[in-house]
C-alpha cells in the first residue's frame, strides 16, 4: 500500500520532470527559432492550419458568453433600478474573464486535440524517430512552429470572442431587454479600460503557450496503437483545461497586483 | 555454453576495419532486459544481418547503432568516437552520416515525395540552387526506380513504393551507413525481392556498411555477409550464411527452417482438441 503510493509518486514526480524539461527545450528553440527566417514559413503554415477554421467556433463562444452574461445579469441589476449599467458589467466581464477562458477552453479542445492527435500518430509511426534520425532537433521542427503559432493566434482568437461577447450582450440587452442604447455603449465606455482588454490579452499568451506545450508534449509521449493516441487526447484537454483555470488564476493575482499599486481600484458601478 | 562465448569473443576481435561497435550493450525498459550485454562490431564497406523473431529486440539494438535510443548501460562508438553519451545536438552531426530505412516508411504524411526526399537536405544546407536539389531528388529516386513520382503524397502509394521512397530520402545525404529495419516485412515475394537488389545495389554501388535487421531468411541469406542472430537479448549465432545454416543450436535451426519448439508445440497439445462446440453455430444470434 505505502509501497505502491510511493512507487506512484516517483513515476509522476519523473513525469513533471519530464514535462519541465521538455518546457525548457521548447523555450530555448522558440526563443532561437523566432529570429530564423526558416521557421516562419512553417510558423505560417501552422496559423493556416489552426487557426483559420477556429474563428467561426470561436465567435460562437463569445456570442453565447455575452448573451448569457446580459440575460443573468439583468434581474439582479435591474432590482436595484441599475438594469443601464448592464454594459459595463456584461463587458468587463466579457473581456477580462469569461471571454478569454472560454475561448482558450474551446481551443483546447478544438487545436490540442488535433496537435496530440497528429504528433501521437507521427510518434507512433516512427515519423518523430525519422526526423531525429536525419539529424533534426524535433522540438525545433515540429513543436516551435505549433508553439509559435497558438502564441500569435490565441490572443488574435480571443479578441474575435470578445467583440462577438460584447455584440451577444448588446443584442440582447438592447434589443430584447429594451435598455436604452446609448446608455448601454457609455457605461460599458466607462466601465471598459484598456488595462481590463490588455488583461485579457496577456492571458491569451499565456493560453495559448499552455495548451499547445501540453498537446505536443502529450502526442511526443503517447504510446502506441489507437487507443494510446485516443488517451494522450484526453489527457492533454484534461491537463490543458486546469492549466488554463490556474493561469488564469495566476494572471488575475499579478494582474490585480499591480493595478493596485499604480491606479485605485474603482467600483463597476 | 561455452559456444556462445568463444562467438562473442570472436565478434570482439574482427576489431579494426569496424565502422560501429556495441560494447556490452545493455538496454532495459523498466525491469525487462531487451538487449543484455551485446559486443558487436560493423565491418566497414560489409552487409551484416540480424535476425530474430519479432520482439526479440532487432528494432531496439538497430536503433542504439545511431542512438536514437539511449543505452541502458555499455557503449557505442561510431568511427573510434564514443556516441552513446554525446548531447543530441552533436549526435545530430553523426546522424547525418547514417541513413535509416524505418519499417513502415514513416514518410512524413503531410509531405509529398519531393518533400519528404528533400527535407535532410533542406534541413542542414542553405540552398540557393534548387536546380541542383531537383537533379538531386530525381537521381534518388531512380536509385529506387521511382522516379517520376515528385508530386505523389504518400497516402496514394503501395507499401512497397512507400519503402522505396524512404530509401530514397534516407540515401539523400548520401551517408557511410545504411540501417534497414524490416526492408521486407509486408510485401509479396516480388516487391522483398527488388527491395533486396535495391539493398545489393547500394551496397555495391556506393560502397556504404550495410546493417539489416530482418526475420526473411530468403532475404537474409541474399544479401548478407555476416548474419546475427539474437535470442533473449543475447547473440547465439554469428557467421556466414553457411555457418548459420549448419549452426548445431537447436533455437537456431528452429528458427531458419521456420519451426515451432517442442515447448511451444506442447502448450498447444495440453490446451485439448478442438471440438465443435468450442465454436458457434453458423446461424448464432445474441
Ligand atoms: N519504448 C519502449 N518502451 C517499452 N518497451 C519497449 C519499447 N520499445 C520496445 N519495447 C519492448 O522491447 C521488445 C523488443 O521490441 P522490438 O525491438 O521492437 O522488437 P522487434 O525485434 O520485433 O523489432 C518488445 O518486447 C517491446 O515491447
Ligand atoms: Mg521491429
Amino acid at each position: 500500500m505505502l509501497e505502491e503510493l510511493g512507487s506512484k509518486s516517483i513515476i509522476s514526480l519523473g513525469n513533471i520532470g519530464r514535462f519541465g524539461r521538455f518546457v525548457w527545450q521548447v523555450m530555448v528553440a522558440s526563443s532561437r527559432s523566432c529570429f530564423r527566417v526558416s521557421t516562419y514559413p512553417l510558423v505560417w503554415a501552422q496559423i493556416h492550419a489552426i487557426g483559420v477554421r477556429s474563428v467561426p467556433v470561436i465567435m460562437i463562444t463569445g456570442a453565447f458568453v455575452g448573451m448569457t452574461l446580459a440575460i443573468q445579469a439583468y434581474d439582479q441589476l435591474a432590482g436595484m433600478g441599475l438594469e443601464e449599467h448592464l454594459g459595463a458589467l456584461i463587458n468587463v466581464s466579457v473581456v477580462k474573464e469569461l471571454g478569454p477562458v472560454l475561448a482558450a477552453v474551446m481551443l483546447a479542445g478544438r487545436i490540442g486535440g488535433a496537435l496530440t492527435a497528429e504528433l501521437g500518430t507521427m510518434n507512433v509511426t516512427e515519423q518523430i524517430d525519422a526526423v531525429r534520425s536525419m539529424g533534426t532537433d524535433p522540438v525545433k521542427y515540429l513543436v516551435v512552429p505549433r508553439v509559435l503559432a497558438c502564441l500569435l493566434l490565441t490572443p488574435i482568437l480571443i479578441i474575435y470572442a470578445d467583440l462577438l461577447g460584447i455584440l451577444g450582450g448588446y443584442f440582447v440587452s438592447v434589443v430584447q431587454l429594451e435598455i436604452n442604447s446609448s446608455a448601454y455603449w457609455n457605461f460599458s465606455a466607462s466601465g471598459v479600460e484598456l488595462w481590463d482588454v490588455s488583461v485579457g490579452v496577456v492571458k491569451g499568451i499565456f493560453f495559448g503557450g499552455a495548451i499547445a506545450t501540453i498537446s505536443c508534449y502529450k502526442g511526443f509521449t503517447c504510446r502506441e496503437g489507437a487507443h494510446g493516441v485516443g488517451q494522450a487526447c484526453t489527457e492533454a484537454f484534461v491537463s490543458s483545461f486546469i492549466s488554463i483555470l490556474a493561469l488564469n488564476f495566476a494572471v488575475d493575482v499579478v494582474a490585480k497586483g499591480i493595478y493596485n499599486t499604480f491606479w485605485t481600484v474603482k467600483s463597476l458601478v | 555454453m561455452a559456444e556462445e562465448n568463444k562467438e562473442n569473443i570472436e565478434s570482439n576481435n574482427k576489431g579494426n576495419g569496424d565502422i560501429v561497435t556495441l560494447k556490452n550493450l545493455t538496454k532495459r525498459f523498466g525491469d525487462y532486459v531487451v538487449l543484455d550485454e551485446i559486443s558487436l562490431g560493423i565491418e566497414k564497406g560489409k552487409t551484416t544481418v540480424v535476425i530474430g523473431p519479432s520482439g526479440c529486440g532487432k528494432t531496439v539494438l538497430i536503433k542504439h547503432l545511431l542512438v536514437l535510443l539511449r543505452p541502458s548501460g555499455g557503449e557505442v562508438y561510431f568511427k573510434g568516437q564514443r556516441i552513446d553519451n554525446l548531447p543530441e545536438q552533436e549526435l545530430n552531426k553523426v546522424r547525418m552520416q547514417y541513413g535509416f530505412l524505418f519499417q513502415g516508411g514513416a514518410l512524413f504524411d503531410s509531405l509529398s515525395v519531393v518533400g519528404n526526399v528533400t527535407f535532410p537536405i533542406v534541413q542542414h544546407y542553405e540552398i540557393t540552387d534548387w536546380k541542383k536539389v531537383e537533379e538531386l531528388v530525381a537521381s534518388k529516386l531512380a536509385m529506387v526506380g521511382l522516379d517520376g513520382f515528385q508530386n505523389y503524397y504518400p497516402a496514394n502509394l503501395s507499401g512497397g513504393q512507400r519503402k522505396r521512397v524512404a530509401l530514397a530520402r534516407a540515401i539523400a545525404l548520401s551517408p557511410e551507413v545504411i540501417l534497414y529495419d524490416e526492408p521486407t516485412t509486408g510485401l509479396d515475394p516480388i516487391r522483398s525481392d527488388i527491395i533486396n537488389e535495391l539493398i545489393l545495389k547500394l551496397q555495391r554501388e556506393l560502397g556504404v556498411t550495410t546493417v539489416v535487421v530482418t526475420h526473411d531468411m530468403t532475404s537474409a541469406y541474399k544479401i548478407a555477409d555476416r548474419i546475427i542472430m539474437l535470442h533473449h537479448g543475447k547473440i547465439i549465432a554469428d557467421g556466414d550464411a553457411d555457418h548459420i545454416r549448419n549452426h548445431p543450436h537447436p533455437i537456431v535451426q528452429q528458427f531458419i527452417n521456420g519451426q515451432v519448439g517442442e515447448d511451444d508445440l506442447a502448450v498447444l497439445r495440453a490446451s485439448g482438441t478442438l471440438t465443435q462446440s468450442q465454436f458457434l453455430p453458423r446461424d448464432f444470434k445474441e
